[in-house]
């Protein structure tokens, strides 16, 4: 008994201190080790250190898994405002900002509105980056953004997202100008430069869509042309096959 | 056989779910009756689904696995009625709504899947490599047949895992962590689509966390997949989910996966259990 708890004690300490290195391989410690722990620290422990996760999968960025589960600054800052339920504090909300501002990367030659249409088939498809039991193949097929899942744009398109803002006239309603270019550049890069701690992927920050894709989910956004950006009426009958 | 659900209901209304926690009953009158007392878009989504649940395919599924349970197998020839499920050797009533929980005899907290291989392994002496233990998704799996049995003699019985013992709580809290940990190429995390009441990913409305009348529907697991024709896990929700936020496979049985689990069943705590249940 007492040597049992011993070994509880230096895999406790250990854990905590970062010692244990390997992931799915290790055995799971002896769960007694984990009242000495902070909610916080036990979910990391039970991360990267007790098999929860197949972290030794590849990614198709040529990663491992185990560098998706690893948190910037940005997620771990905000997961904790998330889960607290509180408001996020100016302070906070300033550094989360200057953070992504930071990292945002114009296009050589400035923001220019790309194609509307390959801005539309980005924004359907939910294909890419999903790895694990079912690996996307981003050689057979390029990645989306996914915008439908979470907006309204097309407003004859009915199987749109909830949870962000509806983006219906998007473009109708802000015009072209370049400032407004490059402010739709920066959400779509990385949103928390204007909305810190927002649910939105940083779709630039992360590279899951190239710059010439947010040029063309821009187009899709702000072209007068484009479907977000007509009456309901005047574009009855989709005729873009939904790829979802 | 209708009369008394329906004063059940009313009563319900006045007192609160606790007033009708001690039997099993049939997953659409549980259904039924948090729709009429609650204003759910998630709960009365899919009006096929609601209609079809009478004649849900994962009634069968329970069926099957009862006669699993108590079957001679395994190389000790014996059934599963010793197994202990957390209320006693062969007690299957009201044991699901009462895990995870912690066991004595592990020192371990476990959820059904994990425990019920634990019985699988020790009682009946099946090997962790044979099929009857390792095939886990899927309608035709010993693991699904049996799960779906013993969560069906909890529909109806109010989720109630206990947080007594210290490991339960830890469990329970890193899990809350774990719900709300955001990571990946997409930022993404459990709470990202379940912490509001409404919401669409789509065409599909979201179950909230913080409303347990709506999330004990989320929980309900195992249920039949509509879309997958399959009777399907709850091990198999988190690894659908995970897989979507773009982040690594979810290992069953793994103290993460058990911690998540911990946490989500607290948040349904009070509500009756659907199970069998039915989803898209």
């Amino acid at each position: 008994m007492n040597h049992h708890t011993s070994t509880v004690t230096v895999f406790a300490a250990a854990a905590l201190l970062g010692l244990t290195t390997s992931a799915t391989a290790a055995p799971p410690a002896p769960q007694a080790a984990y009242t000495s722990m902070s909610p916080e620290e036990l979910a990391e422990y039970l991360v990267f250190e007790a098999g929860g996760f197949d972290l030794d999968a590849t990614t198709q960025d040529g990663s491992t898994a185990l560098e998706r589960m690893i948190q910037d600054r940005t997620q771990k800052v905000c997961s904790a405002i998330n889960r607290s339920g509180e408001e996020l504090d100016r302070a906070t909300a300033a550094k989360i900002s200057a953070l992504a501002e930071e990292t945002i990367v114009f296009p050589e030659g400035g923001v220019a509105l790309g194609d509307w249409k390959r801005g539309e088939a980005i924004a359907r498809s939910g294909y890419g980056f999903r790895i694990g039991h079912r690996v996307d193949d981003h050689a057979s097929r390029t990645p989306g953004g996914n915008c439908y899942a979470c907006h309204q744009l097309d407003p004859n398109e009915i199987a749109y997202g909830t949870v962000g803002p509806s983006l219906t006239g998007y473009g109708r309603l802000r015009g072209t100008s370049d400032a407004m270019l490059n402010h739709t550049y920066k959400i779509l890069y990385n949103a928390h430069t204007f909305f810190p701690c927002t649910n939105m992927p940083r779709f630039g920050h992360h590279g899951t869509l190239t710059q010439e894709q947010l040029t063309d989910v821009m187009a899709y956004l702000l072209d007068p042309e484009s479907p977000v950006n007509q009456e309901v009426t005047e574009t009855a009958g989709n005729e873009q096959a939904s790829a979802d | 056989m209708v009369k008394p659900i329906a004063s059940a209901a009313a009563f319900a209304a006045v007192l609160s779910t606790a007033a009708l926690a001690s039997e099993v009953r049939a997953p659409e009158d549980v259904l039924q009756e948090l729709i009429d007392n609650h204003e759910s878009a998630y709960l009365t989504q899919s009006e096929q689904n609601i209609m079809m649940m009478p004649d849900n395919a994962a009634l069968w599924t329970a069926d099957e696995g009862k006669e699993l349970f108590l079957e001679k197998r395994g190389p000790n020839n014996v059934s599963l009625e010793t197994c202990d499920l957390g209320k006693g050797p062969g007690v299957v009533d009201g044991a699901y709504v009462e895990l995870p929980r912690f066991f004595e005899d592990t020192g371990r907290v476990m959820d059904l899947e994990s425990r019920l291989i634990y019985c699988m392994t020790t009682i009946q002496g099946f090997a962790p490599d044979d099929p009857a233990v390792k095939s886990r998704h899927g309608t035709d799996s010993d693991m699904m047949k049996l799960q779906t049995y013993i969560a069906s003699r909890s529909s109806g019985l109010p989720w109630n895992p206990p947080l007594d013992h210290p490991l339960e709580q830890a469990m329970r809290d890193a899990g809350e962590a774990l719900f709300y940990r955001r990571a990946g190429t997409s930022d993404f995390s459990c709470a990202t689509c379940h912490t509001n009441t409404g919401n669409r990913i789509r065409a599909s409305v979201l179950p909230n966390i913080n409303a347990p009348h709506e999330w004990t529907k989320a929980i309900s697991w195992p249920a039949y997949r509509v879309g997958h024709q399959q009777v399907r896990s709850s091990n198999h929700r988190v690894r659908g989910c995970y897989w979507q936020m773009r982040q690594p496979q979810s290992i069953p049985g793994s103290d993460a996966a058990i911690a998540l689990m911990s946490y989500w069943t607290d948040a349904a705590r009070g509500q009756p259990a659907i199970l069998p249940d039915m989803k898209r």
